[in-house]
């Protein structure tokens, strides 16, 4: 991650939402580009992984079409982020209650694989403020300030949620520190 | 702890914080934006309908070519089977091929290069054709989840008592033993036709049928009372005022199309109280509903809030009849 990363600005935003809602799908498909990893990293921490990628083009289809309804574009990361935690609730409200079978079950003792599936299941039993923040920066990459300028969350809350999250972390792992 | 390695990885690097993002990073988002639904502004229209023939054209011609007429079939769980032959890992279904799972087995097909059904346990389906412009499967029984990418009546559902036409959605659709369907959708469209009726259902609205009988559409969240009402309306014959009193201004959806099912004598009641729910636009009266005037019946859907009939109408105008 480039720590001088340039952050999309509303007006990138603005401009690609006004051609979308013309009809536009590159202007879409830069929206998509510039939001997936946090539409992809918000389902991966509330609902299960073999679910996720299908939710992400649902999430979006479902952007797609509700794009006339958002009234203000500059707040297109904070709706677009409403919409995929409701879809994440809606696809518990629907699905029928089951023991997820994670795949590390299957995976041999002390592999990479089992390591990195018992770090993202540690990650996942968080509380929610801290698996999401730290799900966006561990696993999809996002710095801190990229993930408030695409949650709509305030930087002093990202920065909170991943020192107070990274803190939880390290004790469920054994480091304690 | 590095605060600043953990904002933005400036800074001296954490040792455990890079051992995460190494065994976390093969979980990051590596997908591609979706195929979006063709669904053509109002004003683009003539746009929509060059956009329509060319799909069909080219539909045509891959139809000419001769597309392997087989699915791919994936096993989830179980030991769901393809006529005889329990799937191993993978197997392809034929036209004219039956999938079956059993109580504890689940399978996941490609529809062509469309879209996705996802077939749940005690699910018997068959396939019965698979064309450029035509795929159509027979729901015997059970239930499937459907994710279809495609020009909109491009898929279809046959169930025992009513047709299931993809309109660019995702749904799912339960048949039980008695060929008693309901179908529900998540996103997008789906159309159900029976004998020349028709229902249009929007996402977070279902739809039942009884063979012989296809159901009026209605929203999830509607009231008990009013799904109770609905249900004896469609299939014992319930008097249609009992609808009408435990409607809300959302319901307006399961009237208009009450608008073309009730009997003549109930019809001026349906019009008064969807007039009272969403007052009808220019070029809807209440004489011209009660011949059952297509045109105003359309004019009325617009004001409903939901997409323009037009798209809809367009595109079954260039498609196959439903057989």
């Amino acid at each position: 991650m480039n720590p001088t990363l340039e952050l999309a600005s509303g007006s990138e935003d603005a401009r690609d939402i006004a051609a979308a809602r013309g009809g536009d799908q590159a202007a879409f498909a830069a929206l998509y580009h510039r939001y997936a990893r946090m539409v992809h990293g918000m389902l991966l921490a509330r609902v299960p992984r073999e679910a996720v990628d299908d939710l992400v083009q649902d999430v979006f289809l479902m952007v797609y079409r509700r794009l006339d309804s958002l009234r203000d574009p500059g707040a297109f990361g904070g709706w677009l982020a409403q919409i995929t935690r409701n879809r994440a609730h809606d696809y518990h409200r629907r699905s029928p209650q089951s023991q997820e079978l994670h795949e590390h079950m299957l995976i041999a003792p002390a592999s990479e694989d089992r390591l990195a599936e018992d770090a993202l299941e540690a990650v996942r039993n968080l509380p929610e403020a801290y698996r999401e923040t730290l799900i966006l920066r561990l696993v999809e990459g996002m710095s801190g300030a990229e993930i408030a300028e695409r949650t709509g969350l305030t930087p002093a809350s990202v920065r909170v949620n991943l020192h107070r999250g990274m803190k939880l972390l390290r004790e469920k792992l054994g480091g304690g520190r | 702890m590095s605060d600043r390695y953990l904002w933005n990885k400036s800074g001296e690097p954490d040792p455990e914080i890079e051992r995460l993002e190494r065994l976390l990073g093969r979980f990051q988002h590596r997908g591609a934006p979706p195929l979006l639904p063709r669904r053509i502004p109002f004003r683009h229209r003539q746009l929509a309908i060059a956009a329509s023939i060319l799909v069909t054209v080219s539909a045509a011609w891959l139809a000419t070519r001769g597309p392997r007429p087989e699915w791919s079939v994936a096993l989830v769980e179980g030991a769901p089977r393809v006529g005889s032959r329990a799937i191993v890992g993978s197997a392809w279904l034929g036209e004219g091929e039956w999938l079956e799972t059993g109580a504890a087995s689940r399978a996941s097909m490609r529809v062509a290069s469309i879209g996705q059904v996802d077939v749940e346990p005690n699910t018997r389906l068959r396939l019965d054709k698979t064309r450029a412009d035509e795929h159509r499967i027979r729901l015997e029984r059970g239930s499937i989840t459907a994710m279809i990418y495609a020009p909109a009546r491009t898929f279809f559902v046959n169930t025992p008592s009513a047709t299931a036409v993809d309109l660019g959605c995702r749904y799912s659709l339960d048949v039980d033993e008695q060929g008693a369907g309901l179908l529900r959708v998540i996103l997008g469209w789906v159309g159900f036709e029976h004998r020349g009726l028709e229902s249009f259902i929007p996402e977070g609205a279902l739809c039942a049928t009884r063979p012989g009988r296809l159901g009026t559409p209605y929203y999830e969240d509607s009231s008990e009372a009013f799904r109770a009402a609905l249900r004896r309306f469609d299939f014992e014959q319930g008097p249609v005022t009992e609808v009408l009193a435990e409607a809300r201004r959302r319901d307006a959806l399961t009237l208009w199309h009450l608008l073309m099912r009730a009997e003549p004598s109930g019809i001026g009641r349906v019009y008064d109280k969807m007039a009272e729910l969403v007052p009808p636009p220019p070029g809807v009266t209440r004489e011209g509903m009660l011949r059952r005037d297509k045109r105003m019946h359309d004019l009325w859907w617009d004001a409903l809030g939901l997409e323009n009939i037009e798209w809809w109408r367009k595109w079954k105008g260039l498609a196959p009849p439903v057989k």
